[in-house]
């Protein structure tokens, strides 16, 4: 019965897929609110620099040194980078951008060097190949399982782990450092055991989705999540929902249209994000451009209540609380002018007598409000 | 549009109540403002007073709900060239590699016209602009190399090659030392006494009699406005910053300053 | 193959002139994305350059470079808009953003490179060259299209220079004097698209990101103009890519992308730390230096104070003292005063030792400085004579 799970190709390359999203999005979450997103980019371009140096000496592809090896080669980029800023001749951002392609220049050169015609092209560097995940498989117990599946379970757990253990940690250092040190919780460690672990998944991911397909996993679920949710638990499991609703949905795609599975399942995250973007509750840009509409009316109406509330008995009342003044004075077009008026009105704010604009109690007491906070 | 002449094509300044929302947020609530030419006028208020974001508006960064601003008669946009902009020194990033010359002539950019360079014209005005705020020896100067009051004098230059009528200036005097801060409200009365108007964000209360000769004491709404003497009185001062009494008793009544009007400088 | 033979190569020339104008272009464009601080979204635009290739190859049919730049400069413009909307609309920040336009146009580029091998049958036209750069396929019809693009944005920034410059050191200046900022900024992004564009066929769009940033970063730091900062990012790209270049010619054909890179990489490298004024070299100079004077400084007030104290204006101190009060040797310290005059050595008795005093030049010297550093506004004072000078006020 388990020989036939792990048998079953499909079930493979979309657990591959969920446990590349899930464990993603347990770090992804962090990094997102600590704004270093650009790292994961960074890590995830050079450890293919660590890959090749331990290969190179070790001639292993996968395996506990291989990970140990990207996870020193990750947490060296984060050390050159902010080597590099803090000679402060190069901003932070720049810092990035001239670490990580040196590294991977390095790492390409050193494949294109020693190995022309391995394992280990610079092609599934970048891209991955989940749909072959279950032809590379070891013995575990007496059932075949999926070699990318081990690996990639066991980073998960290690990093839900991590997640849980230093959970309070993770979430002071990440909203207030400063409060983080004084309380001892050591938040630049905390940091580079994140980062360390963003590497280390990396390549357990690598041979699944390959270097820069990584990056949607852990980059792009947390930030749809983050304009779903407020809180950090429930941003957790809507990213760890998004990288499974993608691998499932982006499998299906892939086969359907016949296309790289790995790239339609990062793409799907990049659909779920789109929908959150658009759609999202609060944040969402629907959301958003009718919260500014409404706004912008509310202002306009106030504006004028304001602005009646002001002259309101002054000696050139006459000349500024009529209509006309709408134009002329608050500088609205007509078809505006016509629009807040009507709006005003309906809402019991103002009164029309002729072409003279009373406030009525109601507007009076707005005006009042809004003056007075 | 027809109708009585509504705006005063005298003021320098005219701003009629204008409404300013950010973010959803009034910021400026129907204020009405008139600042004659020829005056050297201080705008105060507390923090989130709006100060900054009515420099904005005027020049066009913010847009209004409502309410209309006329520059000597007519829309700030029509009157680029009348118009000095002095921003806060923060607000640009001083490692870009520039020059101090070459600050100042940016100054002429928009006499310049789309595609021409600036040339000697250009460069003679700059440095009689550097020699007026005493900066001529580091013309050459790159600018990371300033210190802040140098900064400010830098950015009062290319206001001054500008040669407009209406300067705006942001907080000019905040966190200069002395000898700058001397020199510049010495150039700001030069161009007073020439004619031009000077419109001016200040943060310091205590300066504030010392300096000016109009005021506007801003708090979201206007507090009040005009000739200094008739304005700074502790009871504006108390209209518009509230709380925060301890700061106004000290400028305010201090034994020079009753509470009756005061005489400005002129 | 020898470096000549290299030279007279047809492969290698188009190479050769490929990299010219790939070092040009991005030492051109990539100062203003540096300048704005905006070098991430190099490496955003380099990887959303992927989808816009295959659209270009699916459009054209085949792999046809006009169309192929087309398309790339089509995705990498609509991209940053995007990232542009995300920062601007969403409480998402810049590296949010970036990373996510990243990502997100990468796996679309993935997903079309493999539907176009799908439909294409096998011959997928060499699009994968575009992940990695393939200097070697460049032809000389390419070479035209990278000549054209490049000499249309050198004329761009020629013609609106004094307003890029304007929009990039000081947008709110420039708008209050009327220039049309939102367009010019739109302008300078579309360039960095431009750049990456061009670097496509050279060094790929992974190892893009590198381009557009390390030869304005190096020409930084030995420059402070813009209009020095230009030509010498431009020059320092072209060295870049030419040695890459060549390199790869020589050394049995290894690949140019990193090999630019790498060239790129290391003039940052040299620059930071030997530029004349900026280099972290000369700064490391200049504190020792400055260490120096000021533990000559120290000596000197100790002298004075011994002086004060004992009230003899030449009272003789002995070297040991001196050693253990500061903890170190200060005999060159002492050599290099008595040079200047300031102290001198005195025999005071033989067997204690050599012992040390200020001259009287030393003591008005020690004098003047106590007062000068007991009093703050020291920097508007003459400062002392020779290194001792304080730069730093």
């Amino acid at each position: 019965m388990m020989a036939a799970l792990f048998n079953n190709p499909t079930l493979m390359i979309i657990l591959t897929g969920m446990l590349v999203g899930v464990s993603g999005a347990l770090l992804g979450t962090f990094l997102i609110l600590r704004r270093n997103a650009m790292l994961v980019d960074a890590i995830s371009h050079s450890i293919v620099f660590g890959i090749v140096v331990v290969w190179l000496i070790t001639w292993a592809t996968s395996g506990p040194v291989q990970i140990l090896g990207a996870a020193l080669a990750g947490l060296l980029t984060v050390f050159l980078t902010e080597l590099l800023a803090s000679t402060r001749r190069v901003r932070m951002d720049a810092a990035i951008g001239l670490v990580f392609p040196a590294l991977f220049a390095a790492g390409v050169l050193l494949l294109n060097i020693y190995a022309r015609d391995v394992h280990l092209d610079t092609h599934t560097v970048l891209l991955g190949e989940i749909g072959f995940v279950w032809l590379d498989t070891i013995v575990i117990g007496g059932i075949e399982v999926p070699r990318s599946v081990v690996w990639m379970g066991l980073v998960t757990l290690v990093n839900a782990a991590f997640v849980i253990a230093f959970f309070k940690e993770l979430k002071v250092s990440t909203f207030d450092p400063g409060l983080a040190t004084a309380l001892g919780l050591a938040p630049t460690a905390i940091f580079y055991a994140l980062l360390s672990l963003t590497s280390a998944t990396a390549v357990a991911a690598f041979d699944a989705v390959g270097a820069v397909l990584y990056i949607a996993f852990v980059i792009v679920p947390p930030a749809a999540a983050y304009l779903l949710t407020d809180r950090l638990i429930p941003m957790l499991l809507i990213a760890a929902a998004i990288g499974i609703v993608s691998s499932i949905s982006g499998y299906a795609a892939a086969i359907a249209l016949d296309v790289s599975i790995g790239g339609m399942m990062a793409l799907m995250t990049g659909a779920c994000f789109g929908l959150a973007f658009l759609f999202g509750p609060r944040y969402g840009l629907a959301a958003q451009v009718w919260r500014q509409y409404t706004r912008r009316y509310a202002d306009e109406s106030r504006a004028l209540v304001v602005h009646l509330y002001e002259h309101e008995g002054s000696p050139n009342a006459g000349r500024e609380n009529i209509v006309p003044a709408l134009q002329q004075h608050l500088d609205w077009d007509a078809a505006r002018a016509e629009q807040v008026l009507r709006r005003s009105l309906r809402r019991g704010l103002v009164l029309r007598e002729g072409s003279t604009l009373h406030l009525t109690r109601r507007g009076r007491e707005a005006a009042r409000e809004l003056l007075e906070y | 549009m027809s109708g009585p002449p509504l705006h005063e094509p005298d003021f320098a300044l005219h701003v009629e109540d204008l409404t300013v929302a950010y973010e959803g947020k009034p910021v400026l609530w129907d204020i009405d403002l008139d600042i004659p030419p020829g005056v050297m006028a201080a705008i105060i208020g507390p923090n989130g007073a709006g100060k900054s974001t009515l420099l904005k508006t005027v020049l066009g960064v913010l847009r209004p709900t409502a309410g209309h601003i006329r520059v000597h008669g007519a829309p700030p946009r029509q009157r680029l060239r009348r118009i000095a902009y002095v921003p806060q020194r923060s607000a640009v990033d001083w490692d870009f590699p520039t020059s101090v010359l070459d600050v100042v002539m940016m100054g002429r950019y928009g006499h310049l016209g789309w595609l021409r360079w600036p040339g000697r014209r250009e460069r003679e005005r700059a440095f009689a602009a550097l020699e007026q705020v005493g900066l001529t020896d580091l013309a050459g100067r790159q600018i990371n190399q300033l210190s802040g009051g140098q900064q400010q004098r830098v950015f009062l230059a290319r206001a001054l090659v500008q040669e407009a009528d209406v300067y705006f200036l942001d907080e000019p005097l905040a966190g200069v030392d002395a000898t700058t801060e001397r020199t510049i409200v010495q150039l700001l009365q030069q161009l007073r006494d020439a004619g031009k108007t000077l419109i001016v964000v200040h943060h310091d209360l205590q300066t504030v009699r010392d300096y000016f000769d109009w005021l506007v004491i801003l708090n979201v709404r206007v507090a009040a406005q005009g000739p200094l003497g008739s304005v700074y009185t502790a009871e504006n001062l108390r209209r518009a910053y509230g709380g925060k009494i301890a700061l106004i008793e000290r400028a305010a009544t201090a034994p020079d300053t009753p509470e009756r009007p005061l005489d400005g400088p002129r | 193959m020898s470096l000549l033979a290299a030279l007279t190569n047809y492969t290698v020339q188009n190479v050769l002139i490929g990299a010219v104008l790939l070092g040009c272009v991005s030492g051109l464009l990539g100062t203003f994305a540096v300048l704005r601080q905006q070098s991430l979204l190099g490496d955003t635009l380099a990887h959303a350059a992927l989808p816009g290739v295959c659209i270009g190859f699916l459009i054209a049919g085949g792999r046809h470079l006009g169309w192929i730049l087309a398309g790339a400069l089509a995705t990498g413009v609509l991209t940053a808009m995007f990232v542009v909307l995300m920062v601007k609309r969403s409480r998402l920040k810049t590296d949010a953003a970036l990373g996510i336009g990243l990502s997100v146009t990468f796996a679309a580029g993935v997903v079309l490179l493999t539907y176009i091998q799908g439909t294409a049958g096998a011959s997928q036209g060499g699009l994968d060259s575009f992940l990695f750069g393939q200097a070697a396929a460049t032809r000389r019809s390419d070479l035209w299209v990278m000549g054209a693009i490049t000499l249309a944005s050198l004329v761009l920034v020629l013609a609106c220079w004094k307003q890029f410059k304007l929009v990039v050191f000081d947008p709110l200046f420039a708008r209050s004097i009327g220039l049309p900022v939102v367009v010019l900024e739109v302008l300078l992004t579309a360039m960095i698209a431009l750049a990456v564009v061009v670097g496509l066929q050279m060094v790929g769009v992974v190892l893009m990101t590198s381009m557009v940033i390390a030869p304005a970063a190096a020409a930084r730091q030995w420059v402070n103009r813009l209009e020095h900062m230009v030509p010498l990012a431009m020059l320092l790209g072209v060295v870049a890519g030419v040695f890459g270049a060549l390199i790869s010619a020589w050394g049995n054909n290894l690949a140019t992308g990193p090999l630019v890179v790498l060239a790129a990489s290391a003039l940052v490298l040299v620059s930071l730390l030997a530029a004349p004024r900026r280099g972290i070299i000369r700064e490391r100079i200049d504190r020792w230096h400055a260490r120096r004077a000021l533990g000559q400084r120290q000596i000197l007030a100790t002298l004075y104070k011994l002086a004060i104290k004992h009230r003899d204006r030449h009272y003789p101190v002995e070297l040991g003292m001196l050693d253990s009060f500061f903890g170190l040797a200060t005999r060159r310290a002492l050599q290099r005063l008595e040079q200047q005059g300031l102290v001198a050595r005195v025999g005071h008795m033989r067997e204690e030792g050599p012992h040390w005093t200020l001259t009287d030049t030393g003591y008005a010297e020690a004098e003047r400085l106590t007062h000068f550093m007991a009093s703050d506004d020291g920097p508007t004072r003459p400062g002392p004579r020779g290194r001792g000078t304080p730069e730093h006020g």
